[in-house]
């Protein structure tokens, strides 16, 4: 059994691999199309040219893909022959590249005309700036260059002289400017999906790896109370109407989860809040957010995306049940064991609902991937902030490495119950148990 | 109704009250459109420690009848007439609850699957003592050991460890001792079998029905035991019903079934199954007429008279009454005592044309095929991520490990072994439709060692191949003509415009006529889609034809017609053959040669009268002593292989056979790879005894 | 010696159309659900074809003195915030969905037929590979795979057939692959393969049609999705660009005025319900009476 569940360990790795390539490639192969989503249809080609430099996106696609997976601090801490820390700028959210000086002192650059100037960072959090120039370092052409960090989270090749502008952007103005004193060649700095940095988003700049786990927080609060309160009804209503096959109970259940389920969880949710918060007024109609524990403080906003999500796997996993239930009581051994003359509920009990209940679980774990589809629509019409609409946002403004990022943590929580129903599989079953 | 008490053997100590007694029981399903009558006017008894045979081909009600005894007809099942008396009480309209009480504790049943009988997640011990402790009330512990002993009682091998097991890691004869073991738990007065070793190879078969002998003897217990293989109901019955589309036609001990039967449906049935022994040239079989008409469909009168040689009008009007014969023999037949007194003339259309059987034999000619050392192994499917990524040893599966032999043209070659011998393989191999591992085939002087694809379309075209399954012979999608006339448009042999005809041409041949050519296959009952199977296999002519079990899943009756058919083709076209099967019977019969393989291997190989004949191999003698014989006169040495077949993949060395072998003479069997030894010329026995000691073994069946 | 199983009183041989009509209908005819699904469905292709004799509006006309009304004589359903009458919208958006939805799932089945019968009908190596590859595409959550997607090429028509297809054909495949692999094992495929048949024709002539039935229940099904997902992209914001009348989308533009208008959002989210649940109630009861007699 520890070779099986290896083996299926092995092939989640394969996968994921497969999935990051997947990703990466329907999302980067095209980098002009990135820098025109975010620039908009009227920037220059001098302006594109420049923020895909800055963005690292000039690079060949397998150095990109590489950065994005493991990062790129370990190639630019060779240029820059110096170590390379990332720290969190206290009381905020942001970031920060230094490298780090013999003595230990962490220190970047930046260009002002042709002098280089040192920024270091002082124990109390303030900035010593001083001239630098001496690491300039001149080849036999008379070109002086040098790589060190940028203030921008950038390893930079800069040029003395070489009179450069880039295009950065300004905040306060809102778009993007050009400004003197350009480098040569950037590397963007970054740890890699893989160490827990997937980058910056676009968009508001900030790392994409906080803001995701606290997304998830929210998402793996909403599903786990629809899970909790859709798995033991769905089952015990599931094998119920196995038992009454083809009976007025069976009918019931079967064709109003087929109906539930198919109607669009969209729908579903509208539907729900045209009922109880525009006509009932009973309930929010959205889900507000207004501090971390907003849901435990304000609990009744979470009953309509709840109950949405409810239905929309209530009806499946009922129906998925049912009919594991009805082929199990039409199963030979069942008619062994009647044929014992064992009591109903017995063999209901102890001979059927074990092996009845092996398929749903795998199935409903693979139905998994619907689940995550379904939370992104029901955060959407929720406004909930959850994974789903953080990646919805981020499709929206085709904010690249946000969408890679969320996609990725999807994934990997879609084959990782995957590989959780296939353990669960295995103790249910003897026969892969004792293989 | 009588039974004459003094024609069954050791009555004495038998209570004379039945145990079971059915009487004009009479069963409907209910489908959409309308009751269907399934069984009808059936009526028979079974007292304490006696075994009641029914027997009858497939869909004629036996297993109807068996669980309508424990009122388990499924939904759409019900009881609509008759009566059920068990130790003289009525079961039926019993409530459901009472019932329950009597299943499993006086009424017991064993099934023809055992795999799928037990329960494939709980342990064998859980599913054993629960009879005990439901219906018994017994500590589970006092369960427990009840159960034990009962596993020693049907020597089950270390029955301890055996109820800590998950069904799915015994094999399917220990499963069967299970399932028996459960039904005896309580001791019940009456058990049902139905079809229990139908699944099982015959020497494992051979061993559950000396059990069961066994078993009945020491328990004293009554016993139905359902069969469709009239071998086995030879065997183990006292009694014997045959059932016929949902009626019993005949009744009586089973010696008088089988040397003296009175309904021309029982007759039939014993003209149409070869004995051991007989073959093609000093017999004939006479196929039955017709086909069992469908219970929606009965014909008013007799229901076998559409089939019957001798109906006569008042047949096709009156529905003859199960009647008392002869003493203690009861048939369903207006003229028995007629049909009895005169001896039975096969009517003109069944006459064969002896002219052709006996200019048959064919001279020895030179051999059409070779094989030489032909070897086909499998890679075992390899599911670690090492074996993904390429590493790791690869593990073969040798289902057919150096084989050699040559069938002469015109001759047929006959393969017999339990399955897993690797009987298929051979044939697939010699096709291309596996890979030839190592070795070299040989056909018509060319070197046909490549795939099917490799082959050349005029060489594909001599070699064609007749399957077992019916129902997956034939593709479901497409007409009759379009499947016999595609290997003709495929391989030019007729004109194009032509084809049509040569179909219908070939239809004929197969005993069909031209208003098939445009069914489905979904139209056509199985020994039809086998005839259409046939044709297909000889439209382009080919020189040699491999029939791999193109009758065992053939009732028998239509399996004598379908034997007779190929026997008749090959003859007219002068194919060469190989012959594959289980059924040792159906081989002599049909074999000019026949080759006994065991785990790949060939034991033995020679003249068919030459097999069943000593010297044996030691396989081939144990083979001889398992068949089931439809004959209760015959009689048969009793030697029963121990253990079961092991893993191809690990074959045992030296000799296959050697840890299985009655006969083994000592460590050389396990060591070294067992000789040839020419017995003549053409028969050859691979073992290590001296062909002198294989000699002077008696007979292994000797028919009085 | 001519001995046959006699001919029964002669089946038809070939059965006429309207028999075989018949037949083929017979078991959707008995099941109610089904035949509720078949109506639904019905409801909305005649309502496709017949759009422009159903509505005396255009679906983009826009009309500033009649924004977000409620139903009325005039506009039966009432308006959108544009003061469009949603009737028509959702008369013409059927059209829209009723040739999307379809012309995705041909899409896909073309696709996945393809891979399925090859893995399945080869194995080995080319199985290993396409099976890992479709494994991979399948670890994403569909409306994951369609975000991505047309995060990355934008919203057209196009552009959500194509989503839909990528992520409808692996589920064809892995379908189809273990329909060919059973069918692969069938004594026919064996015959056809000792007749020197080439492997093309194998597996499109001898091994589809016999898997046509599972096939045929899985693509229904299989338009349900489509136009469950088409509506969805349309909800979320990435389906067709305005002012296709796209049901998806009229619910995403009308829920901002959900409040005042709630029959803007209410229409097309009952309009695309009854078509899902419509097509999958059809397929449904199609499958359970044609497993129920086989």
């Amino acid at each position: 059994m520890v070779k099986f569940i290896i083996r299926r360990l092995g092939f989640m790795l394969l996968t994921m691999f497969i999935v990051s390539i997947a990703i990466f490639a329907i999302s980067e192969i095209a980098p002009g199309n990135i820098a025109r989503n975010i620039l908009g249809p009227f920037a220059t080609p001098e302006q594109e040219a420049s923020f895909l430099a800055q963005l690292g996106l000039d690079q060949p696609l397998h150095i990109r893909y590489i950065t994005w997976l493991v990062g790129s601090d370990w190639r630019a801490e060779r240029l820059i022959g110096m170590p390379l820390r990332r720290i969190k700028k206290p009381d905020t959210e942001f970031y920060e590249w230094w490298a780090v000086e013999p003595d230990g002192t962490l220190v970047r650059w930046k260009l002002d005309g042709e002098d280089l100037i040192a920024l270091r960072l002082q124990p109390d959090g303030t900035v010593q700036e001083s001239l630098d120039n001496e690491r300039w370092q001149t080849d036999e052409a008379g070109i002086s260059t040098f790589w060190g960090v940028d203030t921008h989270n950038r390893a930079v090749m800069w040029e003395k002289g070489g009179g450069q502008t880039y295009w950065m952007r300004a905040k306060a103005a809102g778009w993007w400017v050009e400004q003197p004193g350009g480098a040569r060649e950037y590397i963007p700095l970054q740890k890699g999906l893989l160490r827990g940095d997937p980058g910056e988003s676009v968009k508001t700049g900030r790392p994409v790896g906080d803001a995701l786990l606290r997304r998830l927080q929210n998402s793996i609060l909403l599903a786990a109370i629809a899970f909790v309160i859709v798995m033991p009804l769905a089952l015990v209503l599931g094998l119920l109407a196995g038992l009454n096959e083809g009976k007025a109970l069976d009918r019931i259940l079967s064709v109003g989860g087929l109906a539930t389920t198919a109607t669009p969880n969209f729908a579903t949710g509208i539907f729900l809040i045209l009922i109880f918060a525009v006509w009932l007024k009973w309930l929010p109609g959205a889900t507000v957010f207004a501090s971390e524990r907003a849901a435990f403080e304000n609990p009744k906003m979470l009953i309509l995306p709840v109950m949405t999500l409810t239905l929309i796997e209530l009806g499946y996993v009922l129906r998925i049940t049912r009919a594991s239930m009805v082929e199990v009581m039409n199963a030979s051994y069942i008619r062994t064991a009647f044929l014992k003359g064992l009591p109903y509920w017995r063999i209901v009990f102890k001979h059927a609902i074990r092996n009845a209940l092996m398929a749903p679980i795998t199935v409903i774990m693979l139905h998994v991937n619907w689940l995550m589809g379904g939370i992104v629509v029901v955060e959407a019409i929720f406004g909930f902030p959850g994974l789903g609409r953080y990646l919805l946002d981020a499709a929206l403004y085709k904010d690249v490495f946000a969408i890679e990022a969320g996609a990725m943590v999807m994934v990997m929580l879609a084959v990782g119950t995957q590989l959780v129903a296939d353990i669960i599989y295995t103790f249910l079953n003897p026969r892969i148990r004792y293989a | 109704m009588r039974v004459d008490f003094e024609q069954i053997t050791d009555m004495d100590y038998r209570i004379k009250t039945p145990i079971l007694k059915v009487e004009n029981l009479a069963i409907s399903y209910e489908t959409r459109k309308g009751d269907v009558p399934a069984v009808r006017d059936v009526s028979f008894e079974i007292r304490r420690g006696e075994t009641h045979g029914i027997v009858g081909e497939s869909g004629c009600g036996k297993s109807t009848v068996a669980f309508s005894i424990v009122n388990f007809l499924g939904r759409n099942g019900r009881i609509v007439g008759g009566s059920i008396l068990f130790q003289g009480q009525e079961l039926r309209g019993r409530g459901e609850e009472e019932l329950r009480r009597l299943r499993g504790d006086q009424i017991a049943m064993v099934y023809q699957d055992p795999m799928s009988a037990l329960n494939p997640s709980l342990r064998i011990g859980d599913q054993l003592s629960e009879v005990l402790i439901v219906h018994r009330n017994l500590s589970k512990k006092a369960a427990y050991e009840k159960c034990i002993d009962m596993l020693k009682r049907v020597y089950m091998p270390d029955p301890e460890a055996v109820m800590l097991r998950y069904p799915h890691q015994l094999s399917g004869g220990q499963q069967q001792r299970v399932v028996i073991a459960m039904a005896l738990l309580n001791n019940p007065a009456l058990l049902i079998m139905d079809e229990p070793t139908t699944a099982l190879d015959v020497t494992v078969e051979a061993a559950v029905l000396d059990l069961i002998d066994e078993l009945r003897r020491e328990f004293d217990t009554a016993i139905m035991y359902i069969s469709h293989n009239l071998g086995v109901i030879a065997r183990v019955s006292d009694l014997v019903g045959v059932m016929y589309a949902g009626e019993m036609v005949e009744r009586a001990a089973v010696e008088e079934v089988f040397l003296n039967p009175l309904h021309p449906y029982t007759q039939g049935l014993m003209r149409c199954v070869p004995k051991l022994g007989l073959s093609k040239e000093s017999s004939y079989l006479y196929p039955i007429r017709g086909r069992v008409p469908s219970p929606a469909e009965l014909p008013p009168g007799c229901i076998f008279e559409p089939r019957c040689d001798y109906a006569r009008p008042q047949c096709q009007q009156a529905h003859p009454e199960l009647r008392e014969v002869a003493p203690g023999h009861f048939a369903r037949c207006h003229f028995a005592e007629e049909i009895a007194a005169q001896k039975w003339q096969p009517p003109q259309d069944l006459i064969p044309d002896l002219a052709a059987l006996a200019a048959r034999k064919p001279e020895v000619a030179e051999p059409i095929l070779r094989l030489q050392q032909v070897k086909t192994y499998y890679e075992q499917e390899r599911k670690s991520l090492a074996s993904l990524l390429g590493l790791g040893q690869a593990r073969y599966v040798k289902a057919v490990d150096d084989v050699s032999l040559e069938v002469p043209r015109g001759c047929t070659l006959g393969v017999v072994g339990e399955s897993g011998c690797g009987k298929s393989t051979l044939a697939k191999t010699i096709v291309g439709l596996e890979p030839l591992t190592d070795g070299r085939v040989e056909f018509m002087g060319f070197d046909i060692s490549v795939p099917v694809s490799k082959r050349d379309l005029s060489l594909i075209k001599e070699l064609q191949m007749v399957f077992q399954n019916p129902d997956s012979t034939m593709n479901p999608s497409f007409s009759v003509g379009y499947q016999i006339g595609r290997p003709l448009r495929r391989f030019r042999g007729v004109p194009r415009h032509q084809v049509r005809d040569e179909v219908i041409r070939l239809l004929e041949a197969v005993k069909l006529d031209a208003s098939y050519y445009d069914r489905l296959p979904r139209q056509l009952s199985g020994g039809e889609k086998q005839r259409v199977g046939i044709a297909r296999a000889f439209a382009a002519r080919p020189n040699l034809v491999l029939c791999d079990e193109p009758v065992s899943s053939l009732d028998v009756s239509v399996q004598a017609a379908v034997l007779n058919l190929l026997l008749e083709i090959q003859q007219k076209y002068g194919t060469t053959m190989l012959f594959i099967a289980h059924d040792l019977s159906v081989v002599r019969f049909f074999s000019d040669f026949v080759a006994v393989m065991y785990l790949g291997k060939i034991c033995e190989i020679g003249p068919a009268e030459a097999i069943y004949a000593p010297p044996y191999h030691p396989y081939t003698e144990a083979l001889l002593s398992a068949v089931p014989i439809p004959d209760p006169s015959a009689d048969q040495k009793r030697i029963r292989l121990s253990g079961t077949v092991p893993s191809a993949l690990h074959p045992p060395s030296g000799c296959r056979f050697h840890t299985r072998c009655p006969r083994k003479i000592g460590e050389i069997c396990e060591r070294e790879i067992p000789p040839c030894q020419h017995v003549t010329a053409e028969h050859r026995i691979y073992c290590h005894i001296p062909l002198e000691e294989l000699r002077r073994i008696e007979p292994v069946v000797t028919v009085k | 010696m001519a001995v046959s199983e006699k001919v029964m009183p002669s089946i038809s041989a070939r059965p006429s159309f309207w028999l075989r009509l018949r037949d083929a209908l017979a078991p959707l005819l008995a099941s109610k659900v089904a035949l509720v699904g078949l109506a639904l469905v019905l409801f909305w292709v005649l309502v496709a074809i017949f759009a422009p004799f159903l509505t005396p509006y255009s679906p983009r006309e826009q009309d500033a003195d009649a924004m977000n009304l409620g139903p009325s004589a005039g506009h039966p359903l009432g308006t959108d915030h544009l003061g469009r009458d949603l009737w028509s919208r959702l008369v013409y958006g059927s059209r829209l969905i009723l040739v999307l939805a379809p012309l995705s799932v041909l899409c896909s089945l073309a696709v996945g037929t393809t891979l399925g019968l090859l893995a399945g009908y080869f194995g080995g190596l080319i199985d290993e590979v396409v099976m890992r590859l479709l494994d991979a595409m399948m670890a994403f959550p569909a409306v994951l795979l369609y975000l991505i997607i047309i995060a990355a090429v934008g919203a057209s028509a196009t552009n959500v057939v194509i989503a839909i297809t990528i992520a409808g054909a692996p589920g064809i495949a892995r379908l189809v692959r273990s329909l060919t692999m059973d069918i692969r094992t069938r004594d026919y495929i064996a015959a056809a393969q000792l007749r020197g048949e080439s492997p093309f024709y194998i597996m499109w002539v001898e091994i589809l049609p016999n898997a046509r039935g599972p096939i045929i229940v899985d693509a229904m099904l299989r338009v349900g999705y489509a136009v469950f997902a088409i509506g969805t992209l349309g909800f979320l914001g990435l389906g067709l660009p305005p002012p296709a009348p796209d049901w998806g989308s009229m619910v995403c533009a009308g829920r901002r005025y959900i409040w005042s208008n709630p029959w803007a959002v209410l229409w097309p989210s009952l309009a695309i319900s009854s078509l899902v649940v419509g097509l999958n109630l059809f397929a449904d009861g199609l499958r359970e009476e044609t497993m129920r007699y086989q």
